[in-house]
C-alpha cells in the first residue's frame, strides 16, 4: 500500500515530534530550571531554629546582673489550625479575644503554611498550660528572656529586642524574630552572649506533619549557649550610686585604677531594666524615650559636659612637662586673673604654688600656666604650634577622643583645635582669647568616663588602662589585649606628685572639699564647678583613694548641682567609703544625699 | 526478527491439525523485553510512591505495591496464556467480546460503583475492576475484524457509519460514566484510521481547530480575525498566484471596515472595531463574488467557507467551553494555557507534579529518596501521577529512559503492524500503538504541564490491576498476532 508507506512515515514523524517535545520539556524542568528544586525544599523541609540560651551577665563578685530565664514564643501554622477555644487561649495568655483574632489573621496574611510567632516571651507556666490542651496548629518555641535581679545599671547592661530589617539584610546570621542586643553590654558583647543558633531540618509531609529528621540529622546542628560574661561592675556599689543619684540628673563613674576596670557606671535618671523585656517593651521604651530627663541617654559616656576645675590639673601637668612652670612657682591671685577680659576667682590666700593652687582650685594660677604653655616661644607662639602642642597633650589624657573602651555608645567629647579657633576668630586670636580653657571651661566637652580616666591616670601617676566593663568572658582566657596595656600620657610620671599632693590637701588639709575627708582613707579629690549656659553650674568631683596604691577612682557629675562640694563631692566620698570599708559610718550624710533633689526646669519645662 | 533463541518453548495445546504452533523465534522478544522492563520499573516506582518505613514487606497485600505485585503475577500468567492461545481465535471472537463488554459497560453504568466522580467500577469483594480499560481492547479487536473484511471499503459511507458506531457506542457509555479521560483515549483510533487511509483533510481541519481553540483563549477576537483573514488570503494567494488582486482585496476590506467604524457613530450607533471589521468583510462579498465569477476561480468559495467557519468557530468556542465542559475541565485548560492559576486549588496537582519532577534534577534523588514522593505532596501519585516518582527519584536520566522505552514500544508496535500480512493484524497493531501513544503522551504531558490534567493511567507504571491487565492483554495479543503469521496455519492460509 503506497499511501500506507507515506502515512507510516508521517505517523513516525508525529510520534518523534511528541517525544522530542516531552524530552525537551523534561530537560527544561529537571536540568535547567532550578525553581522547582527550591519549591521542593520549601515543600518538604522545615528548618526549625534551635535557639540557644543567651549568655548571662555577672558582676565582679559573681552576682547575677542579668539572668536568662526560660520563656516561650507561641507559634502558629495557620493552615494546620483546627477549631479551638479562643476564649481559653486568650485567658491563658492574658490577652483579649480580639488580640488573639488579630494575631491569627496577621499570621494568616503572612503565610498559611509557614510558622509565625503570635505571642512572645511567655513564661513557662503559660507554656505548660497550653501544652495540656494540645492546640493543633500551635506550638511553643524555646527562647530565653532576660531578668534583672538587682534592677540596676539599665543603660550599662542594655536591652535586647527583635532584630530590625536593616540588620537582617546586612548580617546573614540574623533571621526574622531573632533577638539582638540593642544597647549597652548586650550590644557590645552580642557576639559572645548570643551563642550560636542550631537548626533541625525536619521533613514534613503534605499535611505539615513532621516525618522525622532529614538525612538522619546529618545537617542538624545543636545550639551553642551564649557565653556568660563577668562584668567589672560592683553590683552593691552600683546600686548605692544609683540610689545616691535619685532626684538628681548626672552620672557616676568609678574605676579601679590598677586595672582600668569600671566599678560603677551610673547614669541618672535610671530605669528598671525589667521594663524593657517582654510584651510591654515597645510601650515602655516609648515612655522612656518621651521622658524629658532622657533616662535612655547614658550620660556617663555620651554627655559632653564642660570639665570645670578638675581640668586644671591637666594644665598644671602640661606646664611641668613642657618646662614652662615649676611646682614651686608662685602666682598671685587677687580675686582672679586680671589680664584681658579676666577670670574671677574665689577668695583664698596669695600667692600660691601648684600644690596650693590645686588644693584651693585657684583660677588665676592656671591661667598663668596655660598662657605660658600656649605662648611658648619654643614652638613659635600659640598659632604656630603652641596650641597644637597643648592639644596633643590633652588628647594623650584621653580627652577629645574615644577611649576605645568596650562600651558601644561611648562618645568622644570635644577638645577644640587651633583650626577651630582660626575659623571662629578668623585667624586673629591669642592665648587670652582661649583663657577659659585654663579652668576647664570654654569649648571643652568631656564625658564623666573621661574625667574618671583622668583620675585613674593621676592615681597611677602617669598612666591608665583603657576603662572597660567586662572582666571575663566564659570560655576565654582573657579579654582583649588592649585592656592590659598601660597607656602613658605625654606627661612624665615624675610630674604627678605635686598634683596628687594638691588633691590630697584639697580634701584632707585645707581646700575645697575638706568636709568629705574620711580619716584613714586618704581620699585625694578635686572639686569642679562647671559653668554652663543652661542654668546653675554643674557640680563635679573627681577623687581617688587611698593616696598610695589607690583602689578606686570616682568621678561624679551632678547637673546643675552648683558647687563641686554641694552634691558631687559627698556622693563620691560616700562611694569611696563604702568601697574601701564596706560600710558607711556617715549615715546622716548618706541619708541627706539620698534625699537631696534638684529642680530641673530646663528638662521639665520642655516637656510641656 | 531478533536473535532470540530459536528453540520452541512450547507448542500450542489441543489439536495440532488446526495449526497454532508457536515458535520462540516467532515472538518479538524486543517488545516482551520492553514490557518486562516497564512492569518491573513501574512496580519499583509504585513501591517508592507508597513506601513508608513501618511497612516494609514487599508482599504486604494491604499496601499498593503488594497488590500490584499480585497484579503483575496475574498479568504474567495472562501474557503467557495469550502467547499459547492460537491467534486466530481473536479474529473469531472479536464481535462476541465487543458486545459482551458493551453489556458489561451498560451494567456498570447502571449498577457500578462511583470512584472519584466516575461511575466506572465493578466491585467483586476486595477487587475493583474498571471495564473501560478492557473496552479499548475489544473495540480494537472489533474494528480490526470489521475493517479487515474482504469487501471492506474505507471510502464508502457504510464503512464510516459502522466505524463510527463501533467507536461511538463505547465512547458514549464511558462519557455517561463520567470518565472523560478514558473516552478521550478512543480518539487513538483516528490515528489508526489515518494509517488505513482516512481522508487527510479531516486531520488538517482537526489540527486547525485545535490551533484556533488555543489562540481563541490567548488572543482577543480582533487579532484572531485579522490572523484568520490573513491566513486565508495567503492560502488563496498561494493557490491562485493573484497576489496583486489579493492585496487590493485586503485594502478594500480594511477600507470598508474603517469606514463602518468611523461613519456609524455619526448616526448615533456605537460599534466595536471587531464588528466593524466583520461588517467590512461582509460588505466586500459582492466584489468577491464578481471577482470569482469573472476570473473563473471556484476555489475561492472554499476559502470563503473556511474563513467563515473559522470565524464562527472562534465565536462559538467560548460558549462551548463554558457550557459543554465541566468546571474542573475548564480550569485545567485555563491553567495549562497560563490564563488562570490557583496554587492551592485546581492548579495544585500540576504545580506539585512539576515540583516533584523538576526537583529530581539530572540524576534524581535516588530510589526512595524523593521527598515530594514520600510525603505525598502529589495527589494520586501511585496512579495517574506515577511519572512524578520517576522524575523525582530517577531524575532526567530516568524520565528519559521511560520516554525512550515508550517511544521504542510504540515504534515496535507500528513495525509489527506494517509487517503483518493480513489487515486484521495490521489494524489491531496500529490500534494498540495508538492507544499506547495516547496514554503515554497525555499522561506524561499532564504531569509536566504540556496537557490539561486528564485522569488516565501511564501503561505498566500506574497502580491498578485493571489497567495493567488490560494493557498486558492489548500488547500480548499484538505480539501473538505478530508471531502467528509465521505459524503453519497462517502459512497455509497464504
Amino acid at each position: 500500500m503506497n499511501t500506507g508507506y507515506n502515512r507510516e512515515k508521517i505517523l513516525h514523524l508525529s510520534l518523534l515530534l511528541v517525544v522530542v517535545a516531552i524530552i525537551g520539556r523534561l530537560f527544561w524542568l529537571q536540568v535547567i530550571d532550578s525553581d522547582y528544586k527550591d519549591s521542593a525544599r520549601n515543600n518538604a523541609m522545615r528548618y526549625m531554629v534551635q535557639y540557644p540560651p543567651r549568655g548571662e551577665v555577672y558582676d565582679r563578685h559573681g552576682e547575677f546582673l542579668v539572668q536568662s530565664t526560660e520563656s516561650y514564643d507561641l507559634m502558629v501554622i495557620p493552615r494546620d489550625v483546627e477549631a479551638f477555644d479562643t476564649t481559653y487561649l486568650a485567658n491563658t495568655l492574658g490577652v483579649s479575644i480580639e488580640d488573639v483574632r488579630k494575631a491569627l489573621s496577621k499570621a494568616k496574611a503572612y503565610s498559611k503554611r509557614r510558622p509565625s510567632m503570635i505571642f512572645k516571651q511567655l513564661p513557662k507556666e503559660v507554656k505548660l498550660k497550653l501544652d495540656e490542651r494540645h492546640l493543633v496548629g500551635f506550638y511553643t518555641q524555646y527562647r530565653t528572656s532576660r531578668t534583672y535581679p538587682r534592677k540596676i545599671a539599665g543603660n550599662l547592661l542594655g536591652y535586647i529586642n527583635e532584630v530590625d530589617e536593616p540588620t537582617i539584610k546586612s548580617d546573614p546570621y540574623y533571621r526574622m524574630g531573632d533577638y539582638i542586643g540593642k544597647s549597652g553590654i548586650e550590644k557590645s558583647y552580642e557576639e559572645y552572649l548570643r551563642g550560636t543558633k542550631g537548626v533541625k531540618v525536619e521533613l514534613v509531609d503534605v499535611h505539615g506533619m513532621p516525618q522525622g529528621s532529614y538525612a538522619d540529622g546529618r545537617y542538624d546542628t545543636l545550639p551553642i549557649p551564649g557565653q556568660a560574661i563577668t562584668c567589672t561592675i560592683d553590683a552593691g556599689l552600683q546600686q548605692l550610686a544609683e540610689e545616691l543619684m535619685v532626684g538628681k540628673v548626672g552620672s557616676v563613674v568609678a574605676i579601679e585604677p590598677q586595672t582600668g576596670e569600671i566599678l560603677v557606671m551610673a547614669s541618672s535618671p535610671s530605669y528598671d531594666p525589667d521594663k524593657l523585656v517582654g510584651r510591654d517593651l515597645g510601650n515602655n521604651y516609648m515612655e522612656l524615650l518621651r521622658n524629658p530627663r532622657h533616662p535612655l541617654f547614658n550620660r556617663a559616656v555620651m554627655s559632653r559636659y564642660p570639665p570645670g576645675s578638675t581640668f586644671k590639673v591637666v594644665n598644671g601637668l602640661i606646664g611641668l612637662q613642657e618646662g614652662v612652670s615649676r611646682a614651686s612657682d608662685l602666682h598671685p591671685c587677687y580675686g582672679g586673673y586680671t589680664i584681658g577680659r579676666g577670670v574671677k576667682c574665689h577668695s583664698h590666700f596669695s600667692p600660691l604654688n601648684l600644690v596650693q593652687a590645686t588644693a584651693n582650685s585657684c583660677n588665676a594660677y592656671f591661667c598663668y600656666v596655660l598662657r605660658d604653655i600656649l605662648d611658648n616661644r619654643a614652638y613659635g607662639g600659640i598659632t604656630k604650634g603652641g596650641f597644637d602642642k597643648w592639644h596633643e597633650y590633652v588628647q594623650s589624657f584621653g580627652f577629645g577622643r574615644k577611649l576605645d573602651s568596650d562600651f558601644w555608645d561611648e562618645l568622644s567629647g570635644y577638645v577644640p583645635t587651633s583650626e577651630y579657633y582660626d575659623r571662629k576668630y578668623r585667624g586673629s586670636w591669642n592665648s587670652l582669647t582661649v583663657i577659659s580653657l585654663a579652668i576647664g571651661q570654654g569649648e571643652l566637652g568631656v564625658t564623666p568616663l573621661q574625667v574618671a580616666n583622668l583620675g585613674a591616670t593621676i592615681a597611677n601617676r602617669g598612666y591608665y588602662y583603657i576603662p572597660h566593663v567586662v572582666k571575663k568572658i566564659a570560655g576565654r582566657d582573657s579579654i582583649d589585649a588592649r585592656f592590659y596595656r598601660k597607656q602613658y600620657t605625654k606627661v612624665d610620671p615624675k610630674h604627678f606628685d605635686p598634683i596628687v599632693e594638691g588633691m590630697y590637701e584639697a580634701v584632707n588639709v585645707a581646700g575645697t572639699a575638706t568636709r568629705f575627708a574620711v580619716p584613714g582613707l586618704d581620699i585625694c579629690g578635686k572639686t569642679g564647678t562647671a559653668q554652663n549656659p543652661n542654668g546653675a553650674d554643674h557640680s563635679t568631683f573627681l577623687c581617688f583613694a587611698p593616696r598610695n596604691n589607690p583602689k578606686i577612682v570616682v568621678s561624679v557629675y551632678v547637673e546643675h548641682g552648683r558647687w563641686g562640694a554641694t552634691a558631687a563631692a559627698p556622693i563620691a566620698s560616700l562611694l569611696v567609703e563604702q568601697y574601701l570599708t564596706d560600710t558607711i559610718r556617715r549615715t546622716d550624710m548618706l541619708q541627706q544625699m539620698k534625699e537631696m533633689t534638684i529642680a530641673y526646669p530646663m528638662y521639665d519645662k520642655r516637656a510641656k | 526478527m531478533t536473535n532470540a533463541p530459536s528453540k520452541p518453548i512450547s507448542s500450542a495445546p489441543g489439536g495440532q491439525p488446526a495449526g497454532g504452533r508457536l515458535f520462540a523465534s516467532d515472538i518479538d522478544w524486543w517488545t516482551v523485553g520492553i514490557y518486562a522492563l516497564m512492569v518491573f520499573f513501574g512496580w519499583l516506582n509504585i513501591y517508592a510512591a507508597v513506601y513508608n518505613e513501618e511497612q516494609a514487606g514487599i508482599f504486604d497485600l494491604t499496601q499498593r505495591y503488594g497488590m500490584q505485585m499480585l497484579w503483575v503475577g496475574i498479568s504474567f500468567f495472562i501474557a503467557i496464556s495469550i502467547l499459547l492461545i492460537d491467534g486466530k481465535y481473536w479474529h473469531m471472537f472479536a464481535y462476541p467480546f465487543y458486545f459482551a463488554m458493551l453489556g458489561v459497560m451498560l451494567f456498570v453504568l447502571l449498577f457500578g460503583q462511583e470512584v472519584n466522580g466516575a461511575k466506572a467500577w465493578l466491585v467483586f469483594g476486595p477487587v475493583k475492576i474498571q471495564p473501560a480499560e478492557f473496552m479499548k481492547f475489544v473495540t480494537a479487536l472489533a474494528l480490526a475484524r470489521y475493517m479487515s473484511a474482504y469487501n471492506f471499503n474505507l471510502k464508502s459511507g457504510k464503512a464510516l457509519y459502522y466505524i463510527g458506531l463501533i467507536i461511538g457506542a463505547p465512547v458514549l457509555l464511558i462519557l455517561a460514566q463520567n470518565d472523560t479521560g478514558s473516552a478521550m483515549v478512543f480518539a487513538a483510533f483516528f490515528l489508526m484510521l489515518y494509517r488505513e487511509g482516512f481522508g487527510s483533510a479531516l486531520y488538517v481541519v482537526a489540527l486547525m481547530l485545535i490551533f484556533l481553540f488555543i489562540i481563541s483563549f490567548l488572543l482577543e477576537p480582533l487579532p484572531i480575525l485579522f490572523m484568520v483573514l490573513f491566513l486565508c488570503l495567503v492560502a488563496q494567494g498561494l493557490a491562485n498566484r493573484n497576489w496583486r488582486d489579493t492585496g487590493r482585496y485586503l485594502a478594500l476590506v480594511l477600507l470598508l471596515g474603517i469606514g463602518v467604524f468611523t461613519l456609524l457613530p455619526l448616526f448615533g450607533a456605537g460599534i466595536s472595531l471587531y464588528h466593524s471589521m466583520l461588517a467590512g468583510v461582509a460588505l466586500s462579498v459582492p466584489w468577491l463574488v464578481r471577482y470569482a465569477v469573472r476570473r473563473h476561480l471556484p476555489n475561492l468559495w472554499q476559502y470563503a467557507v473556511l474563513f467563515a467557519g473559522a470565524v464562527l468557530f472562534t465565536g462559538v468556542v467560548d460558549y462551548a467551553f463554558n457550557n459543554v465542559l465541566q468546571l474542573h475541565q475548564q480550569k485545567r485548560i485555563l491553567d495549562l494555557l497560563g490564563i488562570e492559576n490557583d496554587p492551592h486549588g485546581w492548579s495544585y496537582n500540576v504545580i506539585q507534579s512539576k515540583i516533584a519532577i523538576g526537583s529530581g534534577g539530572f540524576f534524581g534523588k535516588g530510589f526512595l529518596g524523593g521527598t515530594q514522593t514520600r510525603f505525598s505532596f502529589v495527589p494520586e501519585q501511585s496512579t495517574d501521577f506515577i511519572f512524578c516518582t520517576v522524575g523525582e527519584e530517577w531524575g532526567f536520566v530516568g524520565s528519559l529512559g521511560v520516554v525512550v522505552l515508550f517511544f521504542f514500544l510504540i515504534l515496535r508496535l507500528m513495525r509489527m503492524g506494517e509487517r503483518q500480512k493480513e489487515p486484521f493484524g495490521r489494524i489491531y497493531c496500529y490500534s494498540v500503538a495508538a492507544i499506547f501513544f495516547m496514554h503515554f503522551a497525555i499522561n506524561i504531558g499532564m504531569t509536566i504541564g504540556l496537557f490539561p490534567v486528564v485522569g488516565i493511567p501511564l501503561p505498566f507504571f500506574s497502580y491498578g490491576g485493571s489497567s495493567l491487565m488490560a494493557f498486558t492483554i492489548l500488547l500480548f495479543v499484538a505480539i501473538r498476532l505478530d508471531a502467528s503469521q509465521y505459524d503453519e496455519s497462517a502459512r497455509k492460509l497464504l
